[in-house]
């Protein structure tokens, strides 16, 4: 285990000197949460209501907060297994004792939990600025802290298969761009989950991108115990179908690596 | 106006702006710093320097890419800075780090579209393209992709992109670089043989000793920014570039070597540097005294390194200035 | 006008190469363009559901934003299909390509910029062209009046991407900078114009002119005002010159060689 929390360590070093991504970072989070709250002011005041989908207009602006830092500090995970299958890297790291996956989630993870990090931070300055700070209770910072990890491993699972497909498709980046944008979409990055038409609510309920980025947003921003337990759930038992859809898809690449030589 | 070049005391500086710590410090540098010189219609020259010499800037302004802090230059009646489109319009350049062949696609795609950058009358560029092709030998790999050809084809086929709008002066940028022998042999042909034929005045920069003495007839060495040799091929190479350098591995301890013209630079171990002067003994003499000495091992001939030269240039007396028509020598004999 | 028709045939001569050289690489062209259409029907999508919910926005209905959507992408499609060097310019500049293009008989800005087409702007070009068509459904006058606007909204982004691609002329770092600034214009140029106001929307009739895309084309073609139109091509050419004027200021600079260190 002290391995892999070594790994995670030095990729966090190693990203600290990219500070220029920092200063990019913030102009974009800056204009685009800025767009985001003309919107939605805009919006609250044509109808007259100061909740909209359950949220408060500063909540929603906080909402948005998360979202963007999650879908920002995405590593491009399937991008690095796509590399290291047409290089054949991966074959090659089936003879080191640690497993392929579990390395490429420590060596990622650090770069991800830092972006996040940073996102976090610069865009919580912004929503002071613009909104002020958010009435946050002690659970929904709890709540948060379980569901953040847990949906990026979830997004690590599905975008780690994606890289996966590599071993037979020529080019991962189409797929990836899908399931990106699919992602914000779906995953209620732009507008929370309930001011979707009702008959789409229920299906992106169901579906992992919901889990990834709408739960822990909803999730910090109103500390609704209801949906922290169906969030939980749910990105436990997909974790756990994306991992053993790995490991079948993994045996499936490696037997191909060695009937193919490599 | 009879010359294709006459620059006048042409002077480049330039301010390197360095970053020390936290601080910015300013230095003026000379790149160029008064250059004179004219070259007559249908020359072929060769222009020569150490790295950071100034050949590059010198040619950037006589190119109108760069101005000038001083001084004054005219290529074929224009001022390069001043009228550059006009004067795009006659020059030709190869430079070795452009390429204006489109990578992805044959070289015939290329040369229409420089038909229609240099808006050539349909019927001239097909004249001059089909004679750049049978001239150049283009035709086996005319509809290839330029990505699959061959560096000695691509340079060819570059060298006749700077042909096809029909320059009366050409500007090449060590054009032989990384090419092979056969292939290097083959460029400069017909780079000389443009220069006989048509008139074409080359004006041509290069490393290569080789490109020097088979492509031009007059050379000028510049140095630190100044032109420091302008004389005829044949005179410079009779004096500085007569010599050649030898490194001999052999398998045991030779018996010694004494040949007139033959000096033996270093010495150690089973390894030996000699240097040859050319004109007091031939390269067979040299050549068969050295295998007759003892089992050859491995064996390198060379041009000693340009840097040398021109050291060597700079330090003994200079040759007669150029102009001079009394000698008229004839360089084909050379392999 | 020898000169304008000499520079127009210019680019037809580089379109058709382009397009050729596009086409070598077939499958990676398509898949550019392809990813382009669902990157940006994303963003129909999510307007869609917003104004499912959201009807109506400070006048704004779901075909306004629809056709901002087109306008944008067309025009931004269409001017980068076309001189899709304004995108890599700050790279061409320090990295002395400028040379190359300073060799030919041409005026170097307009040549430059011909040089390259950019795959993807071929996907937002067409999407705009196919999402206005299918999802407007406009008659033929609005048609018209939208390919010409499309027109304006090109000349728009390139005038935008030269000039802060010039500013690699003067500053190190002009290659982030010009992308940040890019992603803040498009980002602002998607969004409904009347959500903005105050000292924002003076900003963006100015130094970042979004309003020229999101505003003065879209009521253009809601009231079909000529007036509007003529604002839009208005500005589009006031920062087309004002990027003209700042390359060239720049290529000054970068001729009398105090661009950076001498190369040998």
């Amino acid at each position: 285990m002290g391995k892999y929390f070594y790994i995670a360590l030095t990729s966090i070093r190693s990203r600290l000197a990219y500070l220029a991504e920092v200063g990019s970072k913030t102009i974009f989070l800056f204009v685009v949460l800025y767009i985001f709250l003309c919107l939605w002011k805009v919006t609250y005041a044509e109808t007259n209501q100061t909740s909209l989908g359950g949220l408060t207009l500063k909540q929603m602006l906080w909402y948005l907060v998360v979202t963007e830092s999650i879908i920002m500090s995405l590593p491009t995970i399937a991008t690095l297994v796509d590399q290291d299958v047409r290089t054949g890297a991966l074959a090659m790291q089936l003879v080191r004792p640690m497993s392929y996956p579990l390395n490429m989630l420590a060596q990622t993870s650090g770069e991800r939990v830092l972006s996040f990090a940073l996102n976090f931070f610069v865009g919580s300055i912004i929503a002071l600025i613009f909104v002020g700070p958010l009435d946050l209770t002690w659970s929904a910072v709890a709540m948060f802290l379980m569901l953040l990890p847990l949906s990026f491993a979830l997004d690590f699972t599905i975008y780690f298969l994606i890289g996966l497909a590599a071993f037979w498709l020529e080019d991962t980046t189409g797929l990836t761009l899908i399931y990106s944008r699919m992602t914000m979409i779906l995953g209620g990055m732009l507008i929370p989950l309930e001011l979707f038409p009702e008959g789409w609510q229920q299906l992106l309920r169901v579906l992992p991108f919901s889990a990834i980025v709408y739960g822990p947003a909803r999730a910090f921003v109103t500390g609704d115990w209801h949906l922290f337990l169906s969030v939980f759930l749910q990105q436990v038992v997909a974790i756990i179908v994306f991992t053993i859809t790995i490991r079948i898809v993994y045996n499936l690449a490696l037997r191909r690596v060695f009937s193919h030589g490599g | 106006m009879d010359n294709a070049v006459s620059v006048t005391q042409l002077a480049k500086n330039f301010v390197l702006k360095k970053r020390d710590g936290i601080r910015w410090t300013q230095t003026q540098v000379k790149a160029v710093d008064g250059i004179s010189l004219s070259i007559e219609k249908g020359q072929s020259v060769a222009f020569i320097g150490p790295n950071g010499a100034g050949k590059s800037t010198t040619i950037k302004m006589l190119t109108g890419i760069l101005h000038p802090t001083s001084g004054e230059a005219t290529v074929l009646g224009c001022i390069p800075w001043k009228e550059r489109t006009k004067l795009a319009r006659r020059i030709g350049v190869v430079f070795g780090q452009r390429s204006q062949l489109w990578y992805h696609l044959p070289p015939a795609d290329t040369f229409e579209l420089l038909s229609k950058i240099y808006e050539i009358k349909k019927d001239v560029f097909e004249s001059r393209r089909d004679m750049l092709i049978e001239r150049f030998q283009l035709s086996e790999f005319l509809d290839t992709p330029v990505r699959k050809l061959s560096l000695g084809q691509r340079m060819r086929a570059e060298v006749a992109c700077s042909l096809l709008h029909g320059p009366e002066v050409i500007f090449l940028d060590e054009p032989t670089i990384g090419l092979d022998v056969i292939a290097r042999q083959e460029l400069r042909e017909l780079i000389r043989e443009w220069n006989r034929e048509k008139g074409v005045t080359v004006f041509l920069t290069s490393h290569d000793a080789g490109d020097i003495q088979h492509v031009a007839k007059r050379v000028i060495v510049i140095n630190h920014g100044r032109v420091v040799l302008d004389d005829r091929v044949s005179r410079v190479r009779r004096q500085y570039l007569s010599r050649k350098v030898l490194s001999v591995k052999y398998a045991d301890t030779p018996e010694s070597i004494s040949l007139d013209g033959v000096k033996t630079l270093k010495e150690s171990g089973h390894a030996f540097r000699f240097e040859v002067d050319t004109l007091a003994v031939s390269i067979e003499k040299v050549m068969s005294e050295i295998m007759r000495i003892g089992s050859v091992v491995d064996i390198t001939i060379e041009d000693p390194p340009l840097e040398e030269v021109i050291a060597h240039i700079y330090s003994a007396p200079p040759a007669a200035a150029a102009g001079d028509e009394a000698e008229e020598e004839d360089d084909d004999g050379e392999a | 006008m020898n000169g304008l028709t000499s520079y127009l045939k210019l680019a037809a001569a580089y379109i058709k190469i382009n397009f050729k050289s596009l086409l070598a690489y077939r499958g990676a062209f398509i898949s550019q363009m392809v990813a382009m259409f669902i990157n940006d029907f994303v963003w129909i999508a999510f307007w869609c559901l917003f104004f499912t919910r959201f009807p109506v926005v400070k006048g704004w209905g779901v075909n306004d934003v629809i056709t901002l959507w087109a306008i944008a992408a067309s025009g931004f499609g269409l001017a980068h299909m076309f001189m899709g060097n304004a995108l890599t310019l700050p790279g061409i500049i320090m990295r002395g390509e400028l040379d190359s293009w300073l060799l030919y008989p041409r005026a170097v800005l307009p040549h430059l910029l011909l040089g390259r087409s950019s795959a993807s702007s071929w996907g937002d070009a067409l999407f705009g062209i196919v999402v206005y068509v299918i999802f407007v459904k406009p008659d033929l006058p609005h048609l018209l009046l939208f390919l010409a606007l499309i027109c304006s909204v090109a000349v728009l982004f390139v005038g935008f991407s030269v000039f802060t691609g010039s500013l690699a002329f003067f500053m190190g770092s002009a290659d982030s900078v010009s992308v940040q600034l890019r992603i803040a214009m498009i980002t602002f140029s998607t969004y409904p114009s009347p959500i903005f106001q105050g000292f924002v929307k003076i900003l963006l009739f100015t130094l970042l002119p979004a309003m020229f895309v999101s505003h003065l084309p879209v009521s253009a073609l809601r009231n079909m005002s000529m007036l509007d139109a003529f604002y839009s091509f208005a500005g589009a050419f006031c920062v087309l010159f004002a990027g003209i004027l700042m390359f060239y200021l720049g290529l000054r600079r970068y001729e009398s060689g105090n661009l950076m260190e001498m190369r040998g």
